[in-house]
């Protein structure tokens, strides 16, 4: 309607937006945007409508329950439960997975003999699956019987051996959920600060020996950390995301327990479980969403991630 | 009052809707269905098993499943989280026709499965009663009990002399047997990772029940807290096995000398003597809890259902019938040539030489003195809700009153959907 | 490249000056380096070492470093094995990461090119559906979309496990930056040729890009195969297993079989440990490109 109005002006042969690249448009983007609706926006929408409904073994129930299902929710210890695990875990795995990325990456960059190699030996594992890595972590690195590895170790230094994930008393279970995790993306990460290591450029680290700054620390908190903003902020924001979807680690480590479970198994249990109750576990699906994207919104506030789409 | 009535009309054009949406998935699932089965008596049948440890069941299923001339019948495996699979198998379009399972009330009032007493009828008599009470539901038998397991302490009898300790009667002699049967290399007991198995043989042994006569709590008294604690205290020491990488149902921890004790089923019977010999004696789980308490065995298993859904309810049965009533050599051989398990038929356990010396005669015996059946008015959400309980005041730390009211709320909860 | 900055570092830095301690320090890099490298490299050790062991090799009493008798015929076991079906898995799961792979590069790269460089008035809105989706992870909303898709009867099927997935407005956002920065010149000399946006997007715009397309595939390769959540969700029927689903599988199953187990995790990895030695430069770009901008 307004398009007249709106043209930019003087843009020289940039072709205008009009009627005669609608077809072009919809021809591009019209597949995708369709496939986005059906299985991305109506499930949603079925979902709301769902969470108003007593919904067990059925997705086209006829008992509207209003809001019960949302109060059921929000009252349930375990759900709530749920919410901190996550929060625990996420301040677990982001700082250290950024901390021993940036690390090996620092250790490769620096080096010239071997690098390929030991790059290669940290970026291996991002092949692996959880599922596998949860495997070997449960079935041998931590093992609770005397032939695990870890218990093994133990055993040369006369030290008991420790049922990692059987209780949450001591908590052991999160350090092996913790390094499944840093096994798998800290090379993935890496990469991405090897990029960026390569990108600052040489003159800045020769200015500051110029200047008189030391290597080491000095060059790294003033030169170094800042020239990766870019890539800092990014990779937190990855991992955030990444620790959202926690699900096949903790599902295929912690079977049946209480602690250690993260919204999405808690999601998993009560939709796909012995319930199948769809009107709660859309009602704790659209509670999980809405959190994830305020919780999206404010960090783009404060890492000013916002302003992206304008580029 | 316009406003209710508007609001059913919204209500009415919505399921109108989502009625279209789900017409248009069964369209599109006819077409899916094409590719599969079509075989020489045009009919087909899916029938689910969960997936048993001892080698060579999977075959013997397939091969019954084969020798059925009716219809094709196509036998699913399924290792692993069998109740989240059936239940999400039975809600979808696509799910089994025949299956196995426990007998369970919420099945029978959410209408997923049929009464089966047409294709009883006279071979009722022929079942061990408790096989067919535990399957009446509202006065239908719904299922056809396949097999009986009873599950109890198996012990090394070697250790225990060793030890100088006699096989535990009461909970507090158990927990002091497993502390001194621990050394650096063995553990004194198993009981499984998630401690769901001995849940229920837990509370009976206290002398309560699960639910009283008129389907209300009857799990939570004081007797049974104590107990918790108690377990709690043996949770927390030195003397149980912990983290082992098989469950209570695979007698490999006891069998790679783990443990001196494990809690298992009559299934591992025939595994657990080849590892041991005669080393082995089988104990039910000691009374806990005072004058009133009593020994308890759980007397688990697994029977034939047939889903509401199957799209030829009475070909469904008509397989059931053939394989779990008429075909007395198949449920001999389902019974004894794999693992052990006890027949639920009369018949067929009269010639069960099997199961009549040694270990396996004991258990019999354990199974008709001590043993407890399933309640179908239990349910599996149920099941899970102590489960928790387990975890909560057992594996952790938690103060086992406030475990068990906080189950009490969410099985009231659970008890008024299904009674009303 | 990466030599010319060193040599310059090297340049600037004072040869001589370092010395001794230079030498020093790079010893406790490579030391460093070394103790990392070992642990990373531990669980590929385990997986090796258990998956051609016997069971009773792994759970002896005492640690067996590698066996002696090295078991190969476990693999003809795990193949054998009735109760999960380990080569139809493979089957599945080739087939879905390659479908999974087509699919997400067609569409998601067409409705990145048209949302950068087809000038369109609700172009705007549009980016604004797609940016919407990224601010809720695909597995958040698993629940939502199983109910769709069992209501479409596509539990069990290959297009369950395939279709939903394809919209991933994540990578439809990577794709749009990515041509945002194409140049401009390239294309107008194909209009100028005649060609309307269609053909100048497949004569000359991916053409030109088929680096950044290699590594967003190999990337999205990855993480089809790698998928768990959605599989398992959907794979309610043993037929329709992924590689995933079936190790999954073997962590409840009734009997453990250790050997068994490895060789299954062994067999599930190989085929991307190889793509990894392979493609690594495509993949290292890809990671860096794609990761940064995200």
């Amino acid at each position: 309607m307004a398009t007249p109005l709106r043209r930019p002006a003087g843009r020289g042969r940039r072709p205008v937006p009009g009627r005669g690249h609608a077809l072009a448009f919809w021809l591009f983007t019209g597949p995708f945007l369709a496939g986005l609706l059906v299985f991305v926006y109506l499930p949603i929408g079925w979902s709301l409508w769902l969470s108003l409904f007593e919904a067990r073994s059925t997705v086209t129930p006829t008992e509207f329950v209003g809001l019960g299902n949302y109060l059921t929710m929000l009252s349930d210890g375990d759900f709530v439960r749920s919410l901190g695990t996550f929060t625990v875990f996420a301040l677990f795995a982001v700082p250290l997975t950024f901390a021993l990325s940036l690390a090996l990456a620092l250790l490769v960059h620096r080096i010239r003999f071997l690098r390929a190699f030991f790059r290669s030996a940290f970026f291996l594992p991002t092949a692996c699956s959880y599922v596998a890595a949860s495997l070997v972590w449960k079935m041998s690195v931590f093992n609770g019987v005397r032939f695990g590895l870890a218990n093994t170790v133990l055993g040369w230094l006369g030290l008991d051996s420790v049922a990692w994930l059987a209780s949450p008393d001591p908590p052991w279970y999160w350090l092996v959920i913790v390094t499944v995790r840093l096994w798998l993306q800290s090379g993935f990460y890496m990469i991405l600060f090897l990029a960026a290591l390569q990108n600052i450029p040489r003159v800045l680290y020769e200015a500051a020996a110029i200047d008189g700054a030391r290597p080491g620390w000095q060059t790294f908190r003033h030169i170094t950390l800042p020239q990766l903003r870019t890539t800092s902020t990014a990779v937190i924001l990855l991992l955030l995301i990444a620790a959202y979807q926690a699900f096949d680690e903790f599902y295929n480590l912690l079977d049946k327990a209480t602690w250690g479970r993260p919204p999405l198994v808690y999601l998993y249990n009560l939709a796909l479980g012995e319930n199948q109750d769809y009107g709660l576990g859309s009602a704790g699906a659209l509670l999980l969403a809405l959190l994830i994207c305020l919780v999206t919104l404010l960090q783009g506030r404060f890492l000013g991630f916002g302003r992206e789409s304008d580029t | 009052m316009p406003a209710i009535s508007s609001r059913e009309w919204d209500r009415r054009d919505l399921l109108r809707a989502a009625g279209g949406i789900a017409a248009l998935g069964a369209l599109s699932a006819c077409g899916s269905n094409t590719g599969r089965g079509g075989g020489g008596s045009g009919r087909s049948l899916k029938q689910m098993y969960h997936a048993y440890g001892e080698p060579g069941t999977q075959q013997a299923a397939q091969k019954f499943a084969k020798a059925y001339r009716d219809a094709d019948v196509s036998v699913q495996w399924i290792p692993g989280e069998y109740e989240k699979k059936l239940f999400t198998a039975l809600l979808s379009s696509d799910g089994p026709d025949v299956f196995e399972f426990h007998p369970q009330i919420h099945m029978a009032h959410e209408r997923q499965i049929v009464p089966l007493d047409d294709i009883l009828e006279d071979a009722k008599d022929d079942f061990n009663e408790a096989d067919i009470t535990s399957h009446t539901i509202d006065g239908k038998v719904y299922g056809v009990r396949m097999i009986d397991d009873p599950q109890f302490l198996y012990y090394r009898k070697s250790l225990l002399d060793k030890a100088g300790i006699e096989p535990p009667d009461t909970l507090d002699a158990l927990i002091e047997a497993a502390e001194k049967l621990t050394t650096d290399k063995v553990k004194g007991l198993y009981l499984g990772q998630t401690l769901q198995p001995i849940q229920s043989p837990l509370i009976w042994s206290t002398g309560a029940e699960l639910l009283t006569p008129d389907n209300e709590i009857a799990y939570h008294t004081d007797e049974v807290a104590e107990a918790l604690r108690k377990l709690r205290r043996l949770y927390a020491g030195k003397a149980l096995l912990k983290g082992a990488p098989t469950e209570h149902w695979d007698p490999a921890s006891f069998n790679q000398g783990l443990c001196a004790m494990q809690w298992c089923g009559m299934w591992a019977m025939p595994q657990i003597l080849e590892a041991h010999g005669d080393d082995v004696g089988i104990i039910p789980w000691p009374s806990s809890g005072g004058p009133q308490g009593r020994p308890a065995v759980y007397n688990g298993g697994w029977s034939a259902f047939v889903s509401a859904k199957a799209k030829d309810v009475d070909a469904a049965k008509a397989f059931v019938k053939w394989l779990w009533i008429d075909q007395k050599e198949f449920q001999r051989e389902w019974c004894l040539d794999y693992g052990f398990h006890i027949p639920p038929r009369k018949s067929v356990a009269a010639g069960a030489e099997e199961l009549k010396s040694g270990l396996a005669a004991e258990g019999v015996e354990l199974f008709n003195s001590a043993g407890i059946f399933d309640n179908p008015s239990w349910t599996q959400s149920m099941i899970t809700t102590l489960t928790d309980v387990m975890a909560n005041a057992v594996r952790d730390d938690a103060d086992p009153e406030a475990e068990l009211d906080k189950a009490d709320r969410k099985i009231r909860r659970e008890l008024d959907k299904i009674f009303g | 490249m990466s030599r010319v900055s060193h040599m310059s570092a090297a340049a600037g830095g004072g040869r001589a000056a370092r010395g001794a301690r230079g030498t020093l320090g790079s010893a406790g890099l490579y030391a460093a380096l070394l103790v990392a490298t070992v642990l990373f490299l531990v669980p590929f050790y385990l997986i090796a070492r258990n998956a051609l062991s016997t069971d009773a090799d792994i759970t002896g009493e005492t640690w067996t470093f590698f066996p002696t008798d090295l078991q190969w015929g476990n693999v003809r076991e795990l193949f054998a094995d009735p109760a999960v079906p380990f080569a139809r898995a493979l089957w599945n799961s080739l087939v879905v990461g390659v479908l999974h792979t087509a699919g997400t590069l067609l569409l998601c790269s067409t409705a990145g090119y048209g949302l950068a460089r087809i000038p369109y008035r609700h172009a705007q809105k549009v980016f604004y559906l797609v940016l919407g989706t990224l601010m809720v992870p695909a597995a958040v909303t698993f629940v939502p979309t199983f109910v769709l898709v069992s209501s479409l009867g596509w539990v069990s099927s290959l297009r369950g496990l395939v279709i939903p997935g394809l919209f991933s407005g994540f990578t439809a956002f990577l794709f749009r930056q990515y041509f945002l920065g194409f140049p401009r010149e390239l294309e107008e000399a194909a209009r100028v040729d005649g060609l309307n946006h269609w053909g100048a997007y497949w004569r000359v715009v991916v053409p030109n890009s088929l680096n950044f397309f290699a590594a967003i595939a190999v990337i999205t390769f990855i993480g089809g195969w790698n998928a768990f959540l959605w599989p398992l969700v959907i794979g309610q029927d043993q037929e329709s297993w992924t590689v995933q689903v079936a190790l999954s599988s073997y962590l409840t199953a009734q009997t453990v079989n250790l050997h068994l187990i490895f060789m299954a995790a062994a067999i599930s990895i190989l085929p991307l440990i190889l793509v990894f030695l392979v493609l690594q430069r495509w993949l290292v770009q890809g990671v860096a490109q794609t990761g940064i901008k995200g």
